[in-house]
């Protein structure tokens, strides 16, 4: 069941995006959108391709900056934050899990898993135990010390999502995590979103084109031409 | 951080490992070279050095030299002299900083037959002061008396070779021997008192290799003189006592003495100290290790921009990368010195290799010099630094355009 703790995570009010300001080429891609998700809700940010909701997630996850309105992450205001704090904010509390993985080649699964820690300063011993025991939790201890060339698809998603979870942060932020794997495949890192959610009450933001995906989750966001057009609570979760 | 950032750009650089190689390859050739041309100047400077020290670091030679040079008149002109009293004079003046004089005069070039064994012998009237200068060591006998230098004996201090030639290979026998010296028709005796050690490795300023076919004879000034008729001084040497600064002597010698002798229209007397010799002659082989030096370290330039290149490709390569390490918390700084850091181990790497290399053939080629090799430790430190610094200089612009770049657009480049 959806958490019923009401503290407000993410406050999302009238965010416009806005490619080539003050050219003739202005492009606005959001047009105004406002939400809020709660801690501990598994949210779905559902849209076509171009509708606009990866550069939202861009903007939620603190990649990009929205050109107006404001964006409040834990009551701080992110307009007024820092780059330099962002990285902080970015570390600590903020798991991406991409659709294409993006774990680095060369180096095996558990460095990978440890680079998050890396950043956030956390010494050797203690980075490399919390590395393997977040490989276990995902079911890839029997292939941590392998590079991301010798992984399946989904070994690789797993290691990702592993990754992700490194500094315990309380969002993830997954864009389209299904999108490059069979269904079986999918299905086994779907079942670890729910898995997370439900045991640790993380924040789970999927953003998909898959209604399907959508339809696990207990609330759904639509996105079309830049704007909410469709928000519900998913009576089946 | 500084050894995790280490160990990530070895792992990059074990990735591409011929690419690593051949982008090493320059800062390798650089810095051997500039080692290798270090280590041969430097060679060169202490074989030099030696060599004219084993010539008497106390040492200031005094001449005339010629103001103009003008063809029309110098034939005509008389021979410029140093008047006896004059150095004198000098010498009492400079008494606490000059340890000795020496003066030397010529008799002649002759030659000595004794049975069917000849020798060419070149005679010189010297003073107590020039086996000082010279630094002559004896293999037996004694030097001359100052009884024998105020009567001007007909005695002679001659080479070992000498000896060994006319006396054969026991010395001990040549000493108390007389010989005769035949000087343009004149015959003199002289008595054996001194066998001096002959020197064939002098460092000869006039360019004469030392291994001349007539070796010299020394008898006491005041014989040359009696013998020649003539007193006359042209040249001398002073040997100062040790602590002096001969190069300050040097000038205040050239002042007096041009002040107190006699003046000639187109000379005037100069002197040199050997330790001013010594630095002319060491700043001049630096000059040109310098200039040789400035010159290899262009190959190091060239190697450094390669580092730059491969840099700026391992980087738009790694974009994706450099945009997930974003997305993941690392901070533009962070982003920068793993990249630096990258360029420095390419550079200390292939300055390690080239240090060695760069000795290996400065080894080899002052040994084909036929110097001693003298490996120059502050090239190697100077080396090591300038790599390193190329690394942070040629690797500060391609990892500032990682560090820079907009995570969003890293993580979308395909």
């Amino acid at each position: 069941m959806e958490s019923t703790n009401t503290t407000t995570m993410i406050h999302a009010d009238k965010i416009i995006k806005s490619y080539y300001v003050g050219t003739p080429n202005e492009l606005e891609i959001l047009h105004g959108i406002s939400l809020d998700i709660h801690e501990g809700e598994f949210v779905s940010i559902v849209g076509a391709s171009g509708s606009g909701k990866s550069t939202f997630m861009n903007i939620l996850g603190l990649l990009d900056r929205p050109t107006s309105g404001t964006y409040l992450l834990n009551g701080s205001d992110i307009g007024k934050t820092k780059d330099k704090a962002l990285s902080g904010i970015r570390n600590h509390q903020i798991g991406f899990v991409f659709q294409t993985y993006n774990l680095i080649a060369r180096t095996n699964a558990i460095r990978n898993v440890e680079m998050p820690m890396l950043y956030a300063g956390v010494k050797g011993k203690e980075r490399r135990d919390r590395a393997i025991e977040l490989l276990k939790m995902v079911g890839m201890e029997e292939r941590m010390h392998h590079t991301p060339d010798e992984l399946s698809g989904g070994q690789k998603q797993r290691v990702a999502i592993a990754r992700a979870m490194a500094n315990d942060p309380s969002i993830i932020l997954a864009d389209e995590p299904t999108g490059a794997l069979d269904s079986h495949t999918g299905r086994m890192v779907m079942d670890l979103f729910h898995k997370l959610h439900e045991e640790q009450h993380k924040t789970i933001i999927l953003i998909t084109h898959s209604g399907e995906l959508a339809a696990e989750t207990p609330r759904i966001v639509t996105i079309r031409d830049g704007s909410i057009v469709d928000e519900r609570r998913n009576q089946a979760c | 951080m500084l050894i995790e950032n280490s160990k990530l750009a070895l792992a990059s650089l074990a990735a591409n490992k011929m690419r690593a190689f051949l982008t090493m390859l320059g800062i390798i050739i650089g810095i051997a070279a500039v080692i290798a041309i270090m280590t041969v100047g430097n060679s060169l400077q202490q074989s030099v050095k030696a060599s004219m020290a084993s010539m008497g670091v106390n040492n200031i030679s005094a001449g005339f030299s010629m103001l103009n040079y003008d063809e029309d008149s110098s034939s005509s002109e008389i021979t410029p002299l140093v008047q006896p009293q004059v150095l004198k004079d000098m010498v009492s003046t400079y008494s606490s900083e000059i340890q000795t004089i020496s003066v030397q005069s010529s008799v002649g070039s002759g030659s000595v037959r004794s049975g069917n064994k000849t020798a060419k012998v070149s005679v010189s009237g010297v003073s107590a002061g020039y086996f000082v200068a010279e630094r002559t060591s004896l293999s037996g006998g004694t030097f001359f008396t100052p009884h024998m230098y105020e009567k001007g004996s007909n005695v002679a201090i001659v080479s070992d070779r000498f000896a060994k030639s006319i006396f054969g290979n026991n010395l001990s026998k040549a000493l108390g021997k007389e010989f005769e010296v035949n000087v343009d028709s004149n015959y003199t005796t002289y008595t054996i008192v001194g066998i001096y050690t002959y020197k064939t490795d002098n460092y000869s300023f006039d360019g004469s290799s030392g291994k001349s076919t007539s070796t010299p004879v020394y008898i006491p000034l005041k014989s040359a003189q009696l013998q020649v008729h003539n007193t006359d001084i042209s040249d001398f040497t002073v040997v100062a006592k040790d602590s002096v600064d001969t190069t300050a002597l040097a000038s205040e010698m050239q002042t007096y003495l041009n002040a107190h002798n006699p003046t000639y229209a187109n000379y005037q007397i100069e002197c040199y100290s050997m330790q001013s010799m010594i630095k002319q002659s060491t700043d001049m082989s630096k000059n040109t290790t310098n200039a040789m030096t400035l010159i290899a370290a262009l190959a190091l330039l060239v190697g450094g921009i390669g580092v730059m290149n491969i840099m700026t490709v391992s980087i738009t390569e790694r974009t994706r990368e450099i945009g997930t390490r974003k997305a993941l918390g690392a901070p533009n700084e962070q982003i920068l010195l793993q990249f630096i850091t990258e360029a420095i181990i390419i550079c200390l790497i292939g300055g390690l290799i080239g240090i060695g290399l760069g000795i290996v053939m400065g080894n080899i080629a002052s040994r084909v010099m036929g110097y001693p090799a003298s490996i120059s430790l502050s090239s190697i430190a100077v080396s090591m630094g300038f790599s390193m610094f190329i690394g942070v200089f040629f690797g500060f612009y391609p990892a500032n355009k990682a560090a820079k770049m907009n995570p969003i657009e890293a993580l979308r480049y395909e």
